[in-house]
């Protein structure tokens, strides 16, 4: 349920035009009588009086072959059959196999409204990967027991292990990933935190420091220690109440970091301590660990420095990822996060993506599963992240075996991103998001980024209601692991539905 | 610690155009107002030279598909869609991005690197359906990617002992073969397009600078090739042997076309190529099915080194389309396999090729059991050569290629050798091993799509 706390807004983008599906073809059989401009009611047609000519369409307004069936069609209205309407080339540029467009527009659209689309005709659940979450299915039982929506809880527990500690408990499943200060821009990263703040969950430092501006949002800041230990220091370790050591991440499993000299501009120097202008590298792994002995030396460390928070471990997804999470179990972390090979917003290289260690819906079900044979999945906190793109993923990925999931790129995608992936060259990021050129950076402000924010977790967070009442469920925390409750469209003979 | 092996990239652009994949179309309604060029941070638009008032066609070979300019024109007058060239280019294996990259690691040598995550398909085909592990906590080595320079790509061909004997006075009475050691697991496979000199001079002298091979039809080495014998394995026929003595005198390696009537004369085969000079022998076998006994019987016969040629998309020759042609991974688990069922396979060296065409591949080939691979079309990719796959395969090499000296040739596959090498590296430091020879059949470091797929979920639906 969302909090009190949480607002919804219309955030309209930023810029002039969305970018369409459809696209209206005028021909030059067109009279100019504005029976079209007068008959779309979403004003795709206008006519200027005393323009001799009507408008060129706005593509982008149109509903597209759905409104074939309407009355108002204005293919079928034209007196000249002058219109025609197709499917428009420039979507064909947006997205990917992962993120289609549909799917980033229909990210947008929830951003915006926080609100699912009421757009039927475009798909923003299941991507065209052909793979894990695009070809799980949930089995809705025909009759489930019925549960007011009001009366759903979606808050889960961080800290599971009765050991004194903070008992921290999020209001949605879902919390920000780590991104830090250089790789994306100050606006950016604020509202991801003022967000998290809001939907009383978390957000992420990354490595690369704590800026003073997220200190007002203290509570829900993840502070991270990463191999390079960039940004480290005891107060900001003292002053949040979950510590990530990142071991690795899904972008560059078993790379280091390396932040160009360049991107290491005078304040990015001060927050990591570091000398201006000269590249940082953030070693893989962490040269002081070599066993899971060594592990739990660390995270006595921060234990120790920090006596109320919860201790996260991050780690990205080789064949043994079960064996390091019950080792963190035992090293005392509160919370194993795997991030699988897919995910990541940061650069990296391509042959990093796409080939090292596995996706992320295999390893859920490895971890799950091995954390319950050794008898303390009840103990630790499990959350994945690493192409977790959309509330239906959210939904399937704790069907899996997880207790919730930390998202980036979705957030980006909130943001406008439209997953160019140029987010490191030149400039960096063209839309403003993940640049801190001065420039670039002023493209948009906090609190326009914290209502889209908010809004996208909103349109999820209704997901998710949904898929628990559908499922007669109370709480999101009656869905872990049941894999009985999905289906796999390859093993399943039963046909194709949604 | 060994000496380091350094390839020395250098920006090399290619002044002919390639395949980009965005277009963009300026409509009649733009009225030139020059939003488009302020908000474009790739200078994609700008005033037309000839006349200021007006804007320049887009130049969209450097649009990176923010969307910026599609978006704030005030008259919407700006249209992107895939450019048809990148549509019609490439094929189901080698896909128009595929070539791109390759394209763009023979510029400047560097490792493609981007942003948001991965983009494409879940699994595939052949090389697609695998993945490399990585060492999280509990590694076999530290040293992580930051020993990199330490990271050996070596491999070495030839025939090596199964055991070594001694004598009753404990004295070494094995004679240790003599092995070829290359500093990447890739040799060059001139194809059998017709090419000019100068690029196959290029591909020889890449070759050479990389201390690796280039493998050459006899034929062709004329005299201005010779002086770079050192860095060439002839092809040829059996038949032609005795007619090109002076030539596998010189070689230090020597492949052999496989044909039906090898196997009962390889003895013969052999002894005549001792006799002439001490280059290793490759015997070069098309991937047919039941390649893994041919590969059985060779080693048994005491064959030194095994190269196995799939189809250029990496499938199995000669075997009816569809379901029943393997592709090279599979076949070359498969060989790998039966080799060390046969308890042979430290003794021989396998190569592969057909399909090799990114980085990963080479290292992926490895895991499943070659010692190193050859390639061919990616190198015609870095000249700027084009492949269609429909309705056969067509390799189309750009015009004014002849001009281009062929020392720039030669720099960008150099180039590619280079990001190849710091890719391997990559996928190597991640799974912590240091030496490449020990990646051969190390299919503990892989993840295979089928065994984890039934692992996992085909436990559960």
């Amino acid at each position: 349920m969302k909090p009190s706390t949480v607002n919804i807004k219309v955030a309209p983008s930023r810029f002039k035009h969305k970018v369409p599906k459809y696209k209206i073809t005028r021909s030059d059989a067109c009279i100019n009588c504005g029976t079209c401009a007068k008959t779309c009611p979403y004003g795709v047609h206008e006519r200027v009086e005393g323009h001799n000519k009507v408008k060129r369409p706005i593509d982008y307004k149109c509903i597209g072959f759905e409104c074939q069936s309407k009355d108002f069609y204005c293919v079928a209205k034209c007196p000249r059959k002058a219109l025609s309407l197709s499917l428009n080339p420039m979507y064909e540029t947006l997205g990917d196999f992962r993120w289609p467009a549909d799917m980033i527009t229909g990210t947008w659209i929830m951003a915006e409204t926080g609100h699912v689309p009421e757009r039927t005709d475009i798909e923003y659940n299941i991507g065209n990967s052909g793979g894990g979450f695009d070809k799980l299915r949930f089995k809705f039982p025909a009759h489930p027991k019925k549960v007011n929506k009001s009366d759903i809880s979606t808050e889960i527990p961080l800290n599971r292990r009765n050991d004194g500690r903070a008992n921290v408990v999020i209001s949605t499943p879902v919390y920000g990933g780590g991104m830090s200060f250089g790789s994306v821009s100050l606006p950016t990263m604020v509202s991801k935190a003022h967000n998290a703040a809001m939907w009383n969950t978390f957000t992420c430092t990354g490595e690369g420091g704590y800026p003073e501006n997220l200190q007002p949002y203290n509570d829900h800041v993840i502070t991270q220690i990463a191999t390079g230990l960039f940004g480290v220091r005891e107060e900001t370790i003292q002053r949040v109440k979950i510590i990530e050591f990142k071991y690795a991440q899904g972008a560059k499993p078993g790379l280091g970091g390396h932040l160009l000299g360049e991107k290491n501009t005078e304040s990015v120097a001060k927050m990591r301590e570091a000398v201006k202008g000269t590249s940082l590298f953030s070693p893989f792994p962490f040269h002081s660990v070599y066993s899971i002995e060594d592990h739990k030396k660390h995270i006595d460390w921060v234990k120790e420095i920090n006596p109320d928070a919860l201790v996260s471990v991050k780690v990205s997804t080789p064949n043994d990822v079960d064996m390091v999470a019950v080792g963190s179990y035992y090293a005392g972390a509160h919370i194993i996060h795997i991030d699988g090979g897919y995910g990541g917003t940061g650069a990296a290289p391509d042959i990093a993506k796409k080939n090292i260690a596995m996706p992320i819906e295999y390893a859920i079900t490895k971890v799950h599963k091995f954390l319950k044979d050794e008898g303390v999945r009840d103990g630790i906190t499990l959350i994945a992240s690493g192409g977790i793109r959309t509330a239906h993923d959210l939904a399937k990925a704790i069907c899996l075996g997880a207790d919730g999931v930390v998202i980036g790129t979705a957030e980006l995608v909130s943001l406008e991103c439209v997953r160019c992936g140029n987010c490191e060259s030149g400039r960096g990021c063209a839309r403003g998001i993940a640049s801190t050129d001065s420039e670039l950076a002023d493209l948009f402000n906090e609190a326009w980024a914290t209502q889209r924010l908010t809004n996208m977790y909103n349109a999820w967070n209704e997901q998710l209601i949904e898929i628990l009442q559908k499922f007669g469920m109370h709480s999101v925390k009656e869905l872990v692991g049941r894999t009985d409750l999905l289906k796999h469209i390859d093993y399943s003979h039963e046909t194709e539905s949604l | 610690m060994p000496k380091k092996y350094h390839i020395h990239p250098k920006a090399t652009p290619l002044e002919l155009d390639y395949i980009y994949k965005f277009k963009i179309v300026r409509g009649e309604n733009c009225i030139n107002c020059g939003k488009c060029s302020k908000v474009c941070i790739y200078q994609a638009h700008k005033r037309s030279e000839a006349d200021p008032r007006k804007m320049a066609d887009p130049n969209t070979v450097v649009c990176r598909n923010c969307f910026r300019c599609i978006q704030e024109c005030p008259r919407g007058a700006l249209e992107k869609s895939l450019d048809t060239g990148y549509v019609n280019t490439g094929g189901s294996y080698w896909k128009a991005d595929m070539l791109i990259t390759l394209w763009k690691q023979a510029e400047d040598g560097n490792v493609p690197v981007s942003g948001a995550g991965y983009r494409g398909p879940f699994t595939g085909k052949g090389f697609d359906s695998m993945w490399t592990d990585m060492s999280e906590i509990v590694r076999p080595t530290r040293d992580g990617i930051h020993g990199r320079e330490y990271i050996s790509t070596s491999v070495d061909l030839g025939r090596k002992l199964n055991h070594l004997a001694f004598g009753a006075e404990r004295q070494l009475i094995s004679k240790v073969p003599d092995t070829v050691d290359i500093s990447l697991p890739i040799v060059f496979d001139i194809p059998a397009e017709k090419l000019s000199s100068s690029i196959k001079l290029a591909m020889v002298k890449a070759a050479t600078e990389l201390n690796t091979f280039a493998i050459m039809l006899v034929a062709d080495i004329t005299a201005e090739f010779e002086k770079h014998i050192d860095n060439i394995v002839p092809r040829l026929a059996a038949a032609e042997i005795d007619a090109n003595k002076e030539i596998i005198k010189k070689a230090r390696m020597v492949s052999v076309e496989y044909d039906d009537t090898l196997l009962k004369n390889f003895a013969v085969i052999r002894e005549k190529i001792k006799k002439i000079s001490h280059a290793l022998l490759i015997i070069r076998v098309p991937a047919v099915k039941e390649v893994e006994y041919t590969a059985s019987k060779l080693a048994r016969d005491g064959v030194e080194i095994i190269h196995i040629t799939a189809d250029y998309r990496g499938q199995e020759l000669n075997s009816s389309a569809g379901s029943g042609s393997r592709h090279l991974k599979d076949i070359i688990r498969s060989v790998h396999q039966r080799l060390v069922e046969d308890k042979m396979r430290d003794e021989v060296t396998i190569i592969a090729s057909g399909g090799i065409g990114l980085a990963e591949h080479v290292t992926k080939s490895m895991l499943c059991g070659v010692d190193l691979t050859a390639i061919d079309l990616p190198l015609m990719i870095a000249l700027g050569a084009r492949i269609y796959e429909e309705r056969e395969k067509y390799l189309v090499l750009p015009e004014g290629l002849a001009s281009i000296p062929t020392a720039v040739l030669e720099q960008r596959m150099i180039n590619l050798m280079s990001a190849w090498h710091s890719q391997i590296l990559e996928m190597m430091g991640a799974m912590g091993i240091r030496e490449a020879r020990r990646l051969r059949g190390e299919s503990g470091r892989a993840i295979f799509f089928e065994e984890i797929d039934k692992d996992t979920f085909g436990k559960l639906f």
